[in-house]
């Protein structure tokens, strides 16, 4: 790959972008091509250096606040003619609506996602409270001579504990993947603006 | 590690590549590859934080035909690294007493 196809690739990439901020990131990996064929390399193991086009635009992305390229996207919409504002306008108890609709889903979705993790947490740590109550039972029924009674109660939160258990790690785990799915989301979305911009082109 | 210390690390290691005379990209790269390995995309990162939080300043200078941006450090950036050596030296003492605990145990 050359110099001036990588900067392209980059250029194409970063589309969605700033202009400003792709003419920086642009100059600055340019900066770093030259400086190594100044060192001796040749203009193609130069390029290699900086790796693959598309993990360094995926890099890039991940940097940058997605209030921001929304932002951008806004902003950089084309003026509509009048026809198109009228039609805009009067179809809007249509499309708002739905519009609407379809981020009420998405959203409630999501917070449902969290709602499941939340009351898996909430059984756990009852569990757990459950136990320790268990426990305080036991030494009850102990002083008042019902030894039988205690043995039960012992037992079950014996149980109660060992389940906990088991809940924590398993809330864990489906927190973790929550927190991953979220970043991924994430990334796509702005991957989603960058390319819309590009077919606008 | 974890990702706010190694963050302020990487930042303190690039105002130290600069403290003793304005440097470019690539030639930090360079300066810090013996103790860190730093990519051009989190470098170019590094560099804006910095900048943002006015502890460099940039200037493009003209290098064998074409351009180039230098980075100087900035007193507040001065501030950052002594403010570093002090914050290293409580955390150093906190290591050794964490490693002594551990020859206590065994």
């Amino acid at each position: 790959m050359t110099k001036y196809e990588f900067i392209e690739a980059l250029r194409q990439g970063l589309s969605g972008l700033p202009k400003r901020d792709i003419e920086e990131q642009i100059s600055f990996y340019g900066e770093m091509i030259d400086d190594r064929i100044e060192e001796g390399a040749c203009e193609e193991e130069a390029v290699e250096q900086l790796g693959n086009v598309n993990d360094l635009v995926l890099k890039i992305l991940k940097e940058i606040p997605l209030s921001r390229l929304v932002k951008e996207k806004v902003n950089n919409g084309r003026r509509l003619n009048a026809l198109e504002i009228i039609l805009l306008i009067l179809g809007s108890p249509i499309w708002f609506s739905l519009l609407v609709a379809a981020f009420a889903v998405l959203f409630s979705l999501y917070v449902s996602l969290w709602a499941v993790l939340v009351s898996l947490w909430a059984v756990a740590f009852s569990f757990i409270a459950s136990a320790f109550g268990g426990i305080f039972a036991a030494v009850v029924f102990l002083f008042g001579g019902n030894t039988l009674p205690a043995v039960a109660t012992i037992g079950a939160s014996v149980c109660l504990a060992g389940i906990s258990v088991l809940l924590f790690i398993a809330c864990k785990f489906f927190s973790k993947g929550v927190l991953l799915l979220t970043k991924k989301a994430v990334l796509k979305l702005k991957a989603a603006l960058i390319k819309k911009e590009k077919s606008n082109e | 590690m974890d990702t706010q210390i190694k963050r302020g690390i990487l930042d303190v290691c690039v105002l130290a590549a600069i403290k003793n005379e304005d440097s470019y990209g690539y030639k930090i790269i360079k300066d810090l590859k013996p103790y860190i390995e730093l990519s051009e995309s989190t470098l170019y990162t590094i560099l804006k934080r910095l900048e943002n939080a006015d502890m460099l300043t940039v200037r493009t200078a003209e290098h064998n035909g074409r351009l180039r941006k230098y980075y100087r450090i900035t007193e507040n950036g001065a501030k950052r690294l002594e403010a570093f050596k002090s914050e290293w030296k409580e955390v150093m003492l906190i290591y050794e007493f964490v490693c002594k605990e551990e020859k206590n145990g065994d």
